[in-house]
């Protein structure tokens, strides 16, 4: 039994092939495009506000909306409902563990896994969404529950925009796979 | 037609379906590994879908070699042993099935018990020099039938066919129509055909 305990951890198959540099350079310019916008708009729009439009996890959004295109997580429902289910507990587990900052970091990200998990809506970047609501700091702690929408969720729909537009120039690639 | 049945050898391997990701554009978030699993589990389940909407008609034998009610057994004994095959369905004049006379019918007739075997008969007849078909000589299919007969619909699927020939420890079943007019017979040997057409 340890044995196939530690057999299980050699791997069974191999890397999937390496993309075509076609398909490199329209996600790289789908990612500049998308965070450009999401950027530009905080910028422009924001800029000596209390609000902000920008936050990490949505690099690692583009990465997949504009990278992996196909995959179910990169997927609309998948992209916004990631963003804005794990903004709620971030900030909700954030506000009733907020004496024990390692725990509701921990709670956050793991709740929002299995919430994403159970509402068929499981998007990496939400993981990072749950735990900037906890650890961003005041600015973020700030927002209350409105984390969750602006800018989790306006940021997101900014850069599906952009998904939708960018992806589907390209002659190959076809975004999205489903919406819902 | 057990489901665990092992399943065809499926000759995929991660290097075919590394090339065939190649050959899709964009990046596919799986490993072929688990590609490959998924493709054998979809392929089992087609075949199950098979197995399941194939109907009776479908693979039953059409040209059945059949006796009526009052056929003498003489005849019948003929019928079978050219045909080859080791039971009949017994119609009435509409051509409905009322029963179905195997040899283990016979053999039950001419003095054996239920347990014993063709040999038996073969063995008293070698120490008595008595003869054994004599009792039945004078009888028609009705006297030695079994009745009522198992028969399957048309419409019957084959997996369902597969488990009312297993249930009744029986090889054969008589095919008919809606009202109960014999259209074919479909066999064990019909359904191993079938499946291992389907799945080569």
């Amino acid at each position: 039994m340890l044995r196939n305990y530690f057999h299980k951890m050699r791997g069974t198959t191999q890397s999937p092939p390496r993309v075509s540099f076609r398909e490199i350079a329209w996600s790289w310019l789908g990612a500049f495009l998308g965070i450009a916008a999401v950027a530009w708009s905080d910028s422009f729009f924001l800029q000596g506000t209390d609000l902000v439009l920008i936050i990490g996890s949505f690099g690692a959004s583009a990465v997949l909306i504009f990278g992996a295109i196909k995959s179910p997580l990169a997927q609309p429902r998948n992209l916004l409902g990631g963003h804005i289910i794990s903004g709620l507990i971030g900030v909700a587990i954030y506000q009733i563990f907020s004496p024990y900052l390692w725990l509701a970091a921990a709670l956050a990200v793991a709740t929002a896994i299995a919430v994403m998990h159970a509402t068929k809506t499981l998007h990496p970047p939400g993981g990072a969404t749950a735990l900037i609501a906890v650890i961003g700091g005041p600015k973020i702690h700030h927002l209350g529950f409105l984390y969750a929408f602006m800018p989790a969720g306006s940021g997101a729909l900014i850069m599906l925009a952009v998904a939708l537009l960018v992806n589907n120039l390209a002659r190959e690639r076809r975004y999205p796979e489903f919406w819902w | 037609m057990n489901e665990n049945q092992p399943l065809p050898k499926l000759e995929l391997t991660d290097a075919d379906i590394y090339e065939a990701m190649k050959a899709v554009p964009g990046y596919l978030d799986i490993t072929p590994g688990d590609f490959k699993e998924v493709y054998q589990l979809a392929f089992k389940q087609a075949l199950q879908r098979l197995r399941g909407s194939v109907p009776a008609r479908d693979i039953m034998t059409k040209e059945v070699i059949a006796v009526y009610r009052d056929t003498p057994l003489a005849e019948v004994a003929e019928r079978m042993g050219r045909g080859g095959i080791s039971g009949v369905p017994v119609l009435d004049a509409d051509q409905k099935v009322v029963g179905v006379i195997s040899e283990k019918d016979f053999l039950m007739h001419m003095g054996l018990e239920k347990s014993q075997n063709f040999m038996v008969l073969v063995a008293n007849c070698l120490k008595t020099k008595k003869c054994l078909a004599l009792p039945i000589r004078a009888q028609i299919a009705e006297g030695v039938m079994s009745a009522p007969a198992v028969t399957v619909r048309e419409e019957t699927p084959l997996a369902e066919v597969a488990q009312i020939l297993t249930a009744h420890s029986i090889n054969r079943a008589p095919v008919t129509d809606a009202q109960g007019r014999m259209v074919g017979i479909i066999s064990r040997g019909d359904i191993v055909r079938a499946t291992t057409h389907r799945t080569e």
